[in-house]
C-alpha cells in the first residue's frame, strides 16, 4: 500500500495530491463566486424594489431546491449545446466542449451563492438598528457607514454560517468528477479502477477531504474569534 | 447675537398621526434647554428631527452655518433634503442616545475617534490625544481598550458622551440619557452632564429627571401632544407652572 500511494512512476501519491489542489482551487473559486453572488442576492432581497426581491427569491428557491448534480449537468452539457448552437449560426460546425474547471466552479458557485444569500441577508438583519443610527447621527456617508460599521458587523454574524457554506462547496466539488475534471474524487476512481484496489483509494480520498475540511475549519474558527471581538461569549 | 441653533415650525407626522405640530425653538451659546413631557408628547421625535434621523415634513433647521429648509415638495410629500448637507450638519451635532449605541466591534477609544478620523478627517494622532483627555474627563480613561460589552451601562453612556464631545459639536443632543440605566448608575452620568453645563456647552436634553433638569437647565420646555405647552426658566416651569397639564405632569413625576 505504501508503494501504491507513494511518489513517482509507481505510486499514485503525487497524482492524488495534485488532485487535492484541484479540489481546493475549484472550491475556492466557487466559494468566492458564491460570496459575490450572495452579496448581490442579499442586497436584492433587502432592497425596496419588488422585482429585485422576487428575482432573488426565485433564485434561492430554485437553486436550493434542485440537486447540485443536475446544475452541473445542465451547465456542462446544456452549456456546450448552447455554445454549439450559437457557433453553428456563425458557420462553425463540430463539437465544442466547455472548460470543466470553469463549469464546475460556476455550477457550485451559483448553488453556493443561494446559501450565501440567505446567510448574508440574515447577518445584515442581525445588525442592531441603533448601530446604524449612531453612524448616521455622526455624519457618516453611506459608503463610510458601510465600510466602517455595517461590513465588519455583518462579517461577524455571517462568518460562522459561511464556514458551513465553504464546507458544502468543498464537498460538492466531488460531483464535478462527472465532467472528467481530475479532482480528488475522479483521481481516486481512476486509481481504484486501474489497480483494483478501490478501498485503498477511496480511503485516501477520505483522508484528503478530511485534511482540507479540518484545516480550513481551523482557519474559520480563527477568523470567527477575530470577528467576534467585542461580543460577550455565552 | 445669532443663536447657536434655531428650528422653525417643525412638523412631523407618522401616517395619520401628527407627532409634532409646529415647534419653534432657538438657543444661544451656552443654553441648556431641558425638554420634558409625557411619553408620546413628541420629545424624542423633536430631538431626532433636529439631527434628521427623522425627516421633518416641514420646517427649518439652522445649526451654525448649516441651514436646512424642509417643505412640501411637488407631490405634497416632504422634499428630500440634500444628503451631503445633512451629513455636514450632523458633524456639528453630538447625539447621545438612550441606549448608548456605541459601536460594538470597536473599543471605547476607537468609538471616540471614529467619526473625528473617518468623517471629519482630522489627523489620527490629534484625535487620539483629544479622545484620551475626554475619556479622562468622563472618568473612564482606564477603559479605553475595553469593548462596550464589558462596561456597565453608566460607563457606556459616559463613553458615548465622550464620543459626542470628540466631534467638537456646536450643540449636544441628549435623548433620555439615563432612562436605560440602573438607578445606582444614573448619578455618574448626570454628574458628567452637569459638568458640561458648567463649562457652558449648548445642550438640548430630553429627560424624565425633573430635579436634574431644574438644576442644570437655563430653560425648560414642556411638550404636550406635539406642541410647546409651556416654556420658561426651570424655576418657573418646574415649580410653578402656569398650564394645568404641565402642573399635573410635574405633580405625577416628583
Amino acid at each position: 500500500m505504501i508503494q501504491l500511494l507513494g511518489w513517482g512512476d509507481q505510486g499514485w501519491g503525487d497524482e492524488l495530491v495534485r488532485a487535492a489542489g484541484m479540489t481546493l482551487a475549484v472550491a475556492l473559486c466557487a466559494f468566492l463566486l458564491g460570496l459575490v453572488v450572495g452579496s448581490g442576492g442579499a442586497a436584492a432581497k433587502l432592497s425596496r424594489f419588488r422585482a429585485l426581491q422576487a428575482a432573488a427569491d426565485a433564485y434561492t428557491t430554485v437553486l436550493r431546491g434542485i440537486p447540485e448534480l443536475l446544475v452541473i449537468y445542465l451547465l456542462f452539457f446544456g452549456g456546450s449545446g448552447a455554445l454549439m448552437y450559437v457557433a453553428r449560426i456563425f458557420g462553425h460546425t463540430g463539437y465544442i466542449e466547455i472548460n470543466a474547471f470553469a463549469t464546475g466552479a460556476v455550477a457550485i458557485g451559483i448553488v453556493n451563492g443561494a446559501y450565501s444569500t440567505e446567510v448574508i441577508r440574515g447577518a445584515v438583519l442581525a445588525v442592531h438598528p441603533g448601530q446604524i443610527e449612531a453612524a448616521k447621527a455622526y455624519g457618516m456617508s453611506r459608503s463610510v457607514m458601510f465600510r466602517r460599521i455595517v461590513a465588519p458587523q455583518v462579517l461577524r454574524y455571517a462568518l460562522p454560517s459561511l464556514g458551513n457554506v465553504w464546507q458544502l462547496a468543498l464537498k460538492e466539488t466531488a460531483l464535478i468528477s462527472v465532467t472528467g475534471l481530475v479532482e480528488i474524487m475522479r483521481q481516486a476512481t481512476v486509481g481504484a479502477g486501474s489497480t483494483k484496489q478501490p478501498f485503498t483509494f477511496y480511503a485516501a480520498a477520505c483522508v484528503l477531504y478530511l485534511i482540507l475540511t479540518t484545516v480550513s475549519g481551523l482557519g474559520f474558527a480563527r477568523a470567527e474569534r477575530w470577528a467576534a471581538r467585542g461580543v460577550r461569549r455565552a | 447675537m445669532t443663536p447657536a441653533f434655531e428650528i422653525k415650525d417643525i412638523h412631523k407626522r407618522f401616517g395619520a398621526l401628527e407627532v409634532l405640530k409646529g415647534i419653534s425653538l432657538a438657543g444661544a451659546e451656552g443654553d441648556v434647554i431641558s425638554i420634558i413631557g409625557a411619553s408620546g408628547s413628541g420629545k424624542s421625535t423633536l430631538l431626532r428631527c433636529i439631527n434628521m434621523l427623522e425627516t421633518p415634513d416641514q420646517g427649518e433647521i439652522r445649526v451654525g452655518s448649516e441651514h436646512i429648509v424642509l417643505g412640501p415638495g411637488r407631490n405634497g410629500r416632504a422634499a428630500a433634503p440634500d444628503r451631503r448637507q445633512v451629513d455636514r450638519m450632523r458633524t456639528h451635532l453630538g447625539m447621545v442616545f438612550q441606549s448608548f449605541n456605541l459601536w460594538t466591534h470597536m473599543t471605547v477609544l476607537e468609538n471616540v475617534i471614529e467619526a473625528p478620523v473617518h468623517v471629519q478627517k482630522r489627523p489620527r494622532a490629534e484625535c487620539v490625544e483629544e479622545a484620551m483627555a475626554l475619556l479622562d474627563k468622563v472618568g473612564i480613561a482606564d477603559k479605553r481598550d475595553h469593548y462596550p460589552v464589558h462596561l456597565s451601562g453608566g460607563q457606556q453612556q459616559r463613553a458615548a458622551i465622550a464620543r459626542a464631545l470628540a466631534m467638537r459639536p456646536q450643540l449636544l443632543l441628549f435623548d433620555e440619557p439615563t432612562s436605560a440605566l440602573d438607578p445606582e448608575l444614573v448619578g455618574e452620568v448626570l454628574r458628567v452632564i452637569r459638568q458640561l453645563a458648567l463649562e457652558g456647552r449648548t445642550m438640548l436634553i430630553v429627560t424624565h429627571e425633573l430635579r436634574f433638569a431644574r438644576e442644570v437647565s437655563t430653560r425648560t420646555i414642556f411638550l404636550h401632544e406635539g406642541r410647546i405647552e409651556e416654556e420658561g426658566p426651570p424655576g418657573e416651569v418646574l415649580v410653578a407652572p402656569r398650564s394645568e397639564r404641565c402642573g399635573q405632569f410635574i405633580a405625577s413625576h416628583y
